[in-house]
């Protein structure tokens, strides 16, 4: 879901309130990092370091836009860095553990919490660049380009490696659970 | 064109993904970070600043440099007027002492010749007073 926006005058933004900016924007910054990382610990603390670098550089930053931009950028990156950084490795669905299943804050439960969860779980399953264009393109309703734009890839790449991506996490979703929406 | 089954797929992708909020205390943590992070900074200016003041010189080195030069030439050639004219004003008081006993010496020794001559006069006088008053002395004078 793309972030709404005020249209207000950039200068308000940006010289004002750096703890409505945090409050506005959290959930967006965690939930990339905790879809991603599929730890609500490493999560909070990849988030906390977002905020914190984006409290130092809050005066370069011209308007709301540009600040959802470049929270969504940030966020990305740093995810990639720590999965790089840590050498998390590419486990496979059976062998994530039942830790990493994510608990759904209170009034966005879906309508399917299982099959909800054993999302989650492909998606982490995922290699990081296809998971992390997974998440911006289903949690933040992002198109490809503007995907493109933040990790610095071409549209087209994008797009193929989302399909692929998609592909991949439908056939291991109709693998272990049958198909989704068929009724079973 | 998309099947129906790969868009309720989506949609289920969509649920599953949905944003969620951070644990309790998030923002305020952040927001205490964030503080903790300018108060570090603000002292750190303090400190920049006056190591600026302090650490650094007001004028540049090369400046310095020329204005020390100039400040010990000055200095030398102001010392050595100063010295030359301390030599001089000795010289000039030397000469006017000098003078001035030369002056006193000739002075006392004219006093000297007139006290000897008042004293020959006065002398003189005496012993023609002596005459007036006793005549068989003036006689005998004259004689």
């Amino acid at each position: 879901m793309a972030e709404p926006v005020s249209a207000g005058p950039a200068a308000d933004v940006v010289a004002g309130d750096f703890a409505e900016i945090v409050r506005r924007h959290q959930s967006m910054v965690f939930s990339i990092a905790l879809h991603f990382l599929a730890d609500p610990s490493a999560a909070e603390e990849l988030a906390q370091d977002v905020f914190m670098q984006l409290h130092a550089k809050l005066s370069t930053l011209k308007s709301p836009e540009h600040i959802v931009f470049w929270l969504r950028k940030v966020t990305s990156h740093r995810c990639i860095d720590r999965m790089r950084r840590h050498r998390m490795p590419q486990v496979s669905l059976e062998d994530l553990p039942e830790s990493s299943v994510l608990e759904f804050s209170p009034g966005v439960q879906p309508a399917d919490p299982f099959l909800a969860r054993r999302l989650q779980q492909l998606v982490a399953s995922l290699p990081g660049k296809a998971r992390l264009l997974v998440i911006l393109r289903y949690q933040e309703d992002l198109s490809a380009e503007d995907i493109a734009e933040i990790l610095d890839m071409p549209a087209a790449t994008v797009k193929s490696h989302l399909q692929r991506a998609l592909a991949m996490l439908h056939d291991k979703v109709v693998r272990t659970m049958g198909e989704v929406g068929s009724g079973k | 064109m998309k099947s129906e089954l790969m868009t309720r797929f989506e949609d289920e992708l969509r649920n599953a993904l949905r944003r969620q909020q951070p644990p309790q205390g998030f923002a305020d943590r952040v927001l205490a970070r964030a503080a903790e992070i300018g108060s570090r900074q603000l002292n750190r200016a303090w400190r920049d600043l006056w190591l600026k003041i302090f650490d650094q010189p007001l004028v540049p080195a090369n400046l310095l440099r020329w204005a020390t030069v100039t400040v010990v030439a000055v200095a030398l050639v102001a010392g050595g007027v100063y010295y030359r004219s301390v030599q001089r004003e000795r010289a000039q008081g030397e000469a006017a002492k000098q003078r001035l006993l030369l002056a006193l010496r000739i002075a006392g020794s004219k006093l000297q010749l007139a006290k000897t001559r008042v004293d020959q006069i006065n002398s003189g006088q005496v012993n023609s007073d002596k005459l007036h008053s006793d005549p068989t002395a003036n006689q005998q004078k004259r004689e």
